[in-house]
């Protein structure tokens, strides 16, 4: 990651849409070349944000300065930001060439560039050159995709906002455009600040995740803190699922000493590396993910810590096999995910021991 | 998203839309306006005293000849209004339901029609039902005789003339709105073993409604300011309001009568219009807590 | 069974029945006209004798016709360029819009649409007088143009509103996103977007008023355009030379149609996919 100044910095940002508040002391700084996704679900202010960026909507408190320079009262046209449009707004008027070209016409390019740079960046876009004079309605969906990614960064942009442009698509088509975007960015070295309501897709794209509730932006990090070091049980509960236990939890002096009920652990204490920050002792949740348990019948298979419980459903899943157990003082049924097979290891209503190291637990704040 | 919020001191909007506001005001609203005004002044060897009195407006409430053309007038129009949903009727059902590959050059062939200068087509009807036109020469070659019918110059032909005029109005109201009913509601009325007679009776019908009341309001209203129709076809043996206004103004030079006479029938237009949107918002406050 | 096949056929037969009787109805009186036009004799008596074009010639000799015809240009051209450049702006501001006095706007330039013409124009001569005794002037082509713009503005805003109507503001977003100002948006994105329907309502602009007859009546004056020299020339004593202008006159609204309908089908042509190549 590169350590300059970065090429977004966005200071205390509110945003008002009338008496509305949609974007609360919001800061976020992209570096040159990263990727950074938005997540959060609909209503949290992820694309306020991004047309913030983009310039279509004014802030209404706070500073904003991309690639150096102040941004407010900027129109869009004068940013050096480029975006991809939840709906592609392709225009249905001109041709997949006119569409690429577009920017470079209104840059008054001269004709010879303009034709080479959309040949590239046809190409790039593994977008056949006979598709040039074709409109976008006579093309696929995943092709229109392509030619929209293409016109935003024919005119090469410092930054690429991504609208969502994935989510109205089938699963499997979701899958190669993600890939293509993703080589996209390791092509071009632009910056992409990409918003989505999925932290799947986000964890796989970004190299840092913002995620958003409310306004607010909870928690800003790499995938992998965002996955296994969720500041609370909002952000853990946003990807898969997640087993979030009630506990109290103390600070004595060299550890975190904890406790929770139905769960019995040789040595009930955390090291300080293994709790949100800012976590005061007191009320808190215990997050273990459900890959991390594992589930037997037999009592004297052992690990750190140990629940006990009887199997109220299950479902294969193909590669795993979910088990959903009920442990006596714990109030949502516990998850636990476990590798499939062809014999599962437990059937309906068995008395199982779920069982995990004491370091894949991390405790975090209660909300 | 689609409502973009202006505010008055943005240039486009100022664009869009002032220069073609400050045109209604000065020529529709001002000389409204200046029509009213002038219904309360009165004439001296046919120029207009500016006098501020109600003797016009005594004048036309008391003379019943007014009224009864005013009458006429309504009649005319209700029966044309009439005619012209019962045609238009079948005509938009088929072209939305029947007709699809040719829908479009049906459409091309009436805007064709409707565009086409009123005064020639007018004069073409009384070519074709002149006792010596069309009509009358087909009837005697196929052997009914030199019996000549005549169907001109009576109130029939001036009816038959603003039907000929107005017609594509309640047409391609009825039409857009027959096309805006989802299908599924029909084959859902199919599926609960509903006859075609049935489902249009009790489905297309009522869902053609807010076309129906449109179409047939403008009818009505434009009706109201027709007299090509009953001077060249009628003969004029049916005085309409449209035709009484024209001689006020030109044969009889009083202006401020012929301006409260002009309001007499705005107001009945304007009175029209009311009406059908009362009955709209009520239709619809129904269809809300149905 | 058999009574809802019979029900169909005789739904089948009125609604094709009253498709095709509406078509006849509307185009008596006009082939009416295009065949009395090719008549020899001097009397429009039906059944016609023998065919010429004499009256085409004596058409082309009547004094009056040349300057009616040009009036009738005139008239015609300019009030569509005014009421569609009126319709577009309007029809923007009445749907993509919004604005305070939004619904004084959207009824102000709707309402001439529901006056009856002569009453329109009647109340706009009533004010033409009075501004013409004030300040010296008398009616003329002039004050027909207007009267045909009031008119004829609010179907034009109607049609462009269709169209208007379903708009996607983010073509725009894009546009103004790669760069371009408020007059490269509307000149490359949003006119182009819309120009079917702005083309529809200047052909329909140009043909209503050709063909008006009632508020050129009112508001010309002493000038003549073709339907009031039609009018004043039927009043007096059919002429076998109307006929024969009744069909010139109809070319231009046939060419200006058809040209319509070719355009129609070349946009309908672009949106439609053509068999995937993959």
């Amino acid at each position: 990651m590169n350590e300059k100044t970065p090429i977004i910095d966005a200071r205390s940002i509110d945003k008002f849409y009338g008496g509305y508040q949609a974007l609360k002391q919001v800061s976020l700084s992209v570096h040159a070349g990263e990727f950074v996704a938005l997540v959060g679900p609909s209503g949290c202010g992820k694309t306020s944000l991004l047309k913030i960026l983009a310039g279509f909507e004014d802030l209404s408190g706070g500073s904003l300065t991309i690639d150096g320079h102040d941004m407010v009262g900027v129109p869009s046209s004068a940013r050096p930001t480029r975006m991809v449009f939840q709906k592609l707004a392709l225009f249905p008027h001109r041709t997949v060439h006119q569409n690429i070209a577009f920017p470079l016409k209104l840059a008054r390019r001269p004709k010879e560039e303009i034709d080479r740079r959309v040949g590239e960046m046809m190409e790039l876009m593994h977008l056949r050159a006979a598709y040039a004079t074709r409109y976008p309605a006579q093309l696929s969906g995943g092709e229109q995709q392509r030619v929209a990614l293409a016109r935003s960064m024919v005119s090469q942009p410092s930054v690429l906002l991504l609208d969502e442009p994935l989510s109205a698509l089938d699963v499997k088509l979701k899958k190669s455009l993600q890939a293509e975007i993703k080589r996209l960015h390791r092509t071009v070295g632009t910056s992409f600040v990409h918003v989505t309501h999925d932290l799947e897709e986000a964890m796989m794209l970004a190299d840092r995740i913002c995620v958003m509730r409310a306004g607010r932006i909870l928690q800003t990090g790499a995938p992998s803190d965002i996955y296994f070091r969720p500041v609370n049980g909002f952000v853990a509960g946003f990807i898969g699922e997640t087993n979030l236990l009630p506990t109290r939890i103390e600070r004595p002096a060299g550890g975190l000493r904890f406790e929770a009920p139905g769960l019995s652990c040789a040595e009930p204490v955390l090291g300080t590396d293994q709790a949100a920050e800012g976590l005061e002792a007191g009320e808190a949740a215990l997050m273990i993910r459900p890959e991390m348990i594992v589930l037997s019948k037999n009592a004297a298979d052992d690990g750190e810590c140990v629940m006990e419980g009887r199997v109220e459903e299950f479902f294969i899943k193909g590669a795993s096999i979910q088990y959903r157990v009920n442990v006596p003082g714990v109030e949502a049924a516990v998850v636990a995910e476990v590798p499939g097979t062809s014999q599962p290891p437990a059937d309906v209503g068995d008395n199982v021991r779920l069982s995990f190291a004491r370091a894949d637990l991390f405790v975090l704040h209660r909300d | 998203m689609a409502d973009q919020r202006k505010s008055w001191r943005d240039r486009g909007l100022m664009l869009a839309t002032l220069p073609v506001s400050a045109l209604m005001l000065f020529f529709f609203l001002v000389p409204l306006g200046l029509t009213a005004a002038l219904s309360f002044q009165s004439t001296k060897y046919y120029r207009v005293v500016w006098s501020w009195d109600t003797g016009t407006w005594i004048d036309v409430f008391t003379h019943g000849h007014y009224w009864s053309i005013m009458l006429q007038t309504i009649t005319m129009a209700l029966a044309c209004v009439a005619l012209c949903i019962i045609i238009s009727l079948p005509v938009a059902y088929a072209l939305v339901n029947r007709m699809r590959s040719v829908e479009n050059h049906v459409k091309v062939l009436i805007v064709f029609a409707f565009l086409t200068d009123a005064v020639l087509k007018t004069f073409g009807w009384v070519l074709f039902l002149d006792r010596t036109g069309v009509m009358n020469g087909m009837l005697e070659t196929i052997g009914f005789g030199p019996a000549a019918t005549d169907i001109l110059f009576n109130p029939g032909a001036t009816l038959l003339g603003m039907v000929y005029n107005l017609l594509p109005y309640t047409i391609f109201t009825i039409y857009l709105s027959l096309a805006r009913i989802d299908r599924d509601l029909v084959l859902a009325a199919y599926d609960a073993g509903a006859s075609r007679l049935r489902t249009f009776w009790e489905v297309t019908l009522p869902l053609s409604r807010p076309g129906v009341i449109a179409g047939g309001v403008l009818v009505f209203v434009l009706s109201l300011g027709v007299f090509l129709e009953s001077k060249v076809m009628g003969g004029g043996t049916s005085p309409m309001a449209a035709e009484l206004i024209r001689q006020t103004f030109e044969t009889r030079v009083n202006w401020p009568l012929g301006a409260a006479l002009t309001l007499v029938v705005i107001a009945i237009g304007v009175l029209t219009l009311g009406g059908a949107g009362a009955l709209f918002l009520h239709l619809n406050s129904r269809k809300g807590t149905a | 069974m058999t009574r809802d096949r019979l029900e169909g056929h005789l739904a089948n037969i009125v609604l094709y029945g009253s498709v095709a009787g509406v078509l006849v109805f509307f185009y008596i009186p006009i082939l009416t006209l295009i065949l009395f036009s090719f008549s020899e004799s001097r009397f429009l008596s039906f059944p016609i004798e023998a065919l010429s074009l004499r009256w085409y010639g004596e058409l082309f000799a009547a004094n009056d016709f040349w300057p009616a015809l040009r009036n009738s240009a005139v008239l015609a051209s300019v009030s569509t360029v005014f009421a569609t450049m009126f319709g577009i702006g309007g029809a923007i501001a009445w749907i993509r819009w919004r604005f305070r006095f939004q619904r004084f706007f959207q009824g102000l330039t709707f309402a001439p649409l529901l006056f009856p013409q002569l009453l329109l124009g009647v109340v706009m001569l009533l004010w033409f007088s009075v501004l013409g005794s004030w300040l010296d002037f008398s009616p003329g082509l002039w004050s027909a143009i207007i009267g045909h713009v009031v008119y004829i503005t609010p179907f034009a805003l109607v049609i462009i509103a269709v169209q208007v109507h379903g708009f996607d503001d983010t073509l725009e977003d894009a546009a103004r996103d790669a760069g371009a100002n408020r007059w490269q948006v509307f000149r490359e994105i949003t006119l182009p977007l819309i120009w079917p329907g702005v083309f529809s309502a200047a052909i329909f602009a140009f043909l209503l008023s050709w063909g008006n007859f009632y508020i050129t009546y009112s508001l010309a004056g002493t000038a003549r355009t073709l339907p009031t020299f039609v009018f004043s020339g039927i009043a007096v004593g059919s002429s076998p030379i109307y006929p024969a202008l009744a069909t010139l006159s109809f070319v231009p609204a046939l060419l200006l149609v058809g040209l319509a309908d070719v355009f129609r089908r070349r946009a309908a042509a672009r949106r439609a996919a053509p068999p995937k190549s993959e």
